[in-house]
């Protein structure tokens, strides 16, 4: 089975995941007006699509020759990180059952592409510009800004640091997916994890729309999975988990901050990229569960 | 006290990280603050090899010791200003120094004295603590080639003995696949050889110097002939080279050579004598002095870089203006001069040593040439900071052009390299007696096709998915039951390996006393390590002669070390004991901690 094989195999159960949904969460009406709705919304949103994929490519650029530069200019964190959390992780995993092998493997791979991919697809059906918008700003600050972090920080995960306690559970028992994950990621980017800041920052959103009820747990849930699939893995440190929640707060509360800014002038959304905005860090780990404080920090920071 | 212990991760190497730890768990317990770095190889050999920014580093030798005089340019401290394997730990004793000059100008009883004298010196001062000496494990598919194991794949004539069977191509082997014309590609998978490997540098870098990107020189051995190779049992047999006579009558030997006839460049240029003579000057100083000027014109006093202490003990390296390839130091050390006499015959003036080593200088790779005079002046490169530094040493040499049985076809950085065979190589139409041994006829495969997978679980499931044909890296002890469950997957496991090391940067204090690392090895328990570390797959030893015929009978293992027995038993550290030991060494305990005296 080569790389081509598990794309491949990714876009189609993503695809069917994708389809089942969009019959599930989107209501039958607005898929009649779907082709009108798709692609006003769509335009609507251009702003942040563009600065999105302009970040994206940036990013597959700079992630090659960034490890490079990241050896020269960044610092070694591996052993900061250890010191802080020794060996919580393989704690994490001394709970691995085969059944919980298999669920994080495919939520890591399959659940967080779905994850990631699904709120755009409904948004621009559902014709919600505002979301769309936000959370396309959002995912372009957390890319940007765990760039940054990749190229000033070189961290081995716990799979590579403590390969005697730390399995690598995912390449074990799938080693195919290494194949992709080695593609899109080096294993000296791990601080901050960008699968946890991604998928807490679909959750984070979500949660603030009010306005999509069902979709909610669902994407509560799987973001908790993933965020507890990384470090079940042995991929992330429970650190990176941290800093990864933290970047995506951050960035939603500044997507929120750049949409509500958005009313007269109306394409200035291209916005600074990557400023500090994940200084904010929560000091409680699984903090994705405990909505209402993270509601209240928030509200209470939250431009108006 | 704080040491600060380096090892690539798991990732790239299986076991050496995990040495680490668990030798920095020991030194906890004996009261010093030691933790690991995960470096990746490239930066781990760019840190140690060149710029020395180390205290201890955990990783295996690029060579094996069959030969004693291997250790001369590892421990000579006349090596210690010099970047790459000559000795990076910055060893210096005037005692091993005598014994491993004495080797080199003795034969017989005198010099198997001295060679076992040496040993017992190093195991004594430990420039570095030999952990063991692990299995070479890989996993190799069977149903394209054969010949797996009695192959040695850590060598370029490892992967040229190989044999094919008939997956869908003719049955009668190697031999007939030389004459086929060249196949369209990917139509023919037969004849490709698949290799997945999990370390990525050389996809991005075939530079032969380049000391950082290069484990165990296979991919630059299969593009770079040398004159000579080493042969299963230690000897040096001619392989570019037709033959040489070597003549011993004075002190210093004097080998003729005289090359293969038509031998030519990938590119198709003629390779001759003077490209020999060329390679060992330019292997020597790789600015071949161009850059001579523009240092002489300071005064020589800006190209004394480094500390200020450049230069001294370089006897017969004269000071700053040459730049020699760190890789090959050792074996140039050897030769005085080179001389083309005519297109196909080199005459090479050595050292004062025996022939037998001194024929060691033939096994660097020839370079051409029209491609490499070009390479010659100073580059200014981040992260290395040792004196000038030349195009040559840090050039990608990308494509390469080298005379060696296979060329190159194209590179994805990072990803895939691929090869081919070379038609106008010695081994496709030489008549088989004259081949060297263990090869006999061009290589079995079209093509060598290289990819870069992320681990070595990767790399046996690309092998037991039918994707690949063996890897090219050596995988963990861990895999070999991944291995064993696939049908037609052999598991190779071959003990002809180099020996992991720990190595202690000995010009920086507390570490520069011989005492305290002495003291530091009485905390390493080498069972333990063979047991958790390498399941079993490896053997413990107190030299790196183990496996020769060199080593005394009272430095053979028989279960217990027996120069730095282990301060505890079981694996633990007994406190007291090692308290102990570092009292007498003259440090002392603050609060369980070690501190220094002073």
């Amino acid at each position: 089975m080569s790389l081509l094989d598990v794309v491949l195999e990714v876009v189609a159960v993503v695809g069917v995941l994708h389809l089942a949904s969009v019959l599930v969460f989107v209501a039958r009406d607005r898929l009649v007006d779907a082709p009108r709705t798709v692609r006003s919304t769509v335009h609507d949103a251009r702003g942040p699509l563009v600065v999105l994929l302009v970040v994206l490519a940036v990013n597959g650029v700079v992630r090659r020759i960034g490890v490079e530069l990241s050896w020269v200019v960044g610092a070694n964190v591996t052993g900061v990180i250890y010191a802080l959390e020794g060996t919580f992780v393989a704690a994490v995993q001394s709970y691995a059952t085969p059944t919980a092998t298999a669920y994080f493997a495919f939520v890591y791979v399959f659940g967080y592409v779905y994850l990631l991919t699904f709120p755009p697809i409904a948004y621009a059906l559902r014709g919600d510009g505002g979301g769309l918008r936000k959370l396309l700003i959002a995912y372009g600050l957390n890319y940007g800004v765990g760039l940054v972090c990749y190229v000033l920080f070189v961290a081995y995960g716990p799979r590579n640091l403590m390969p005697e306690l730390v399995d690598s559970l995912l390449f074990e028992s799938w080693p195919r997916s290494q194949l992709l994950t080695s593609q899109v990621n080096e294993n000296t980017n791990v601080f901050p994890s960008l699968h946890t800041s991604l998928a807490a920052t679909v959750a984070l959103v979500t949660w603030r729309e009010r306005s999509w009820r069902r979709w909610t747990p669902i994407a509560v849930v799987l973001a908790a999975s993933v965020v507890v699939s990384t470090m079940y893995l042995g991929i992330h440190w429970a650190t990176d988990v941290v800093a990864g929640i933290a970047l995506a707060a951050g960035s939603v509360v500044a997507a929120e901050w750049i949409e509500s800014g958005r009313d007269r002038p109306a394409r200035e959304d291209a916005g600074p990229p990557n400023d500090a905005t994940d200084r904010d860090r929560p000091a409680d780990t699984d903090d994705d569960r405990g909505r209402n404080e993270g509601r209240e920090r928030h509200d209470g920071r939250a431009s108006e | 006290m704080t040491l600060d212990i380096k090892a690539a991760p798991a990732d790239e190497d299986p076991y050496a990280l995990r040495v680490g730890r668990q030798v920095a768990e020991w030194y906890r317990a004996a009261g010093i603050d030691a933790q690991v770095t995960p470096v990746s190889e490239q930066e781990l050999f760019r840190q140690v090899l060149l710029n020395r920014e180390f205290d201890l580093f955990v990783a295996q030798t690029p060579t094996r010791f069959e030969r004693p005089d291997g250790l001369y340019s590892l421990l000579h401290s006349r090596f210690v200003e010099t970047p790459g394997w000559q000795n990076p730990f910055g060893y210096s004793d005037l005692g091993a120094n005598e014994l491993l000059e004495t080797q080199r100008r003795t034969t017989g009883r005198e010099r198997e004295e001295a060679i076992a004298q040496l040993q017992q010196a190093i195991a004594r001062t430990q420039p570095f603590t030999v952990v063991a000496f692990p299995d070479d494990i890989r996993a190799a598919r069977t149903d394209g080639f054969d010949g797996w194991r009695e192959a040695d794949l850590r060598s370029p004539t490892g992967y040229l003995s190989l044999e094919r069977t008939g997956r869908d191509g003719p049955e009668d082997g190697p031999r007939t696949t030389a004459t086929e014309s060249a196949p369209a590609d990917g139509d023919r998978s037969a004849s490709t050889l698949r290799v997945a490997v999990t370390d990525r540098r050389g996809t991005s870098n075939l530079n032969p110097l380049a000391v950082e990107f290069r484990r165990n020189g296979v991919l630059t051995g299969l593009l770079y002939d040398s004159l000579g190779y080493v042969a299963e049992d230690g000897t040096v047999e001619p392989w570019l080279a037709e033959s040489w006579g070597v003549d011993a009558d004075g002190e210093a030997p004097v080998a003729r050579v005289r090359l293969r006839a038509d031998a030519t460049w990938h590119d198709g240029e003629p390779l001759t004598a003077e490209d020999v003579a060329f390679t060992y000057d330019l292997l020597a100083d790789t600015s071949l002095g161009s850059d001579g000027g523009e240092d002489a014109s300071g005064d020589g006093s800006g190209g004394n870089g480094g500390d200020g202490s450049g230069g001294d003990g370089d006897d017969g390296l004269p000071d700053d203006e040459e730049v020699p390839s760190p890789r090959f130091q050792g074996r140039i050390s050897l030769v005085e001069e080179a001389r083309a006499i005519d297109d196909r015959h080199v005459e090479i003036r050595f050292v004062e040593c025996t022939p037998g080593i001194a024929v060691r200088a033939l096994t660097v790779p020839v370079l051409p040439k029209h491609v490499w005079s070009e390479r010659t002046d100073t580059a200014a490169l981040a992260g290395i900071e040792i004196g000038s530094v030349t195009d040559a040493l840090v050039t990608n040499n990308i494509p390469p052009v080298g005379s060696g049985p296979l060329r190159f076809v194209g590179n994805t950085p990072r990803e895939s390299l691929t090869l081919e065979r070379f038609d106008d190589h010695f081994l496709v139409d030489a008549a088989p007696e004259t081949l060297p041994e263990g090869v006999d006829g061009p290589p079995a495969f079209d093509r060598f096709a290289v990819r870069v997978v992320g681990s070595g679980v990767s790399a046996v499931g690309v092998v037991t998915d039918g994707e690949a044909d063996v890897t090219g890296t050596p995988v963990g002890a861990g895999t070999v039951p991944q291995i064993g469950r696939s049908d037609d997957t052999d598991l190779i496991v071959d003990g002809r390996t180099p020996p992991y090391v720990v190595g202690y940067n000995a010009l920086a204090a507390p570490l520069s006393n011989p005492q305290f690392r002495n003291t530091l090895a009485r905390l390493i328990d080498r069972p333990t390590l063979v047991g958790d570390v390498f399941d079993g797959y490896a053997r413990a030893s107190v030299t790196p002669l183990a496996g020769t015929d060199w080593v005394p009978e009272e430095l053979e293992w028989d279960g217990v070390d027996p120069v730095t027995p282990f301060l505890g038993s079981d694996g633990e550290v007994d406190p007291e004991s090692a308290m102990e030991a570092f009292e007498t060494a003259g440090y002392s305990y603050d609060d369980g901690r070690l501190v220094r005296t002073d």
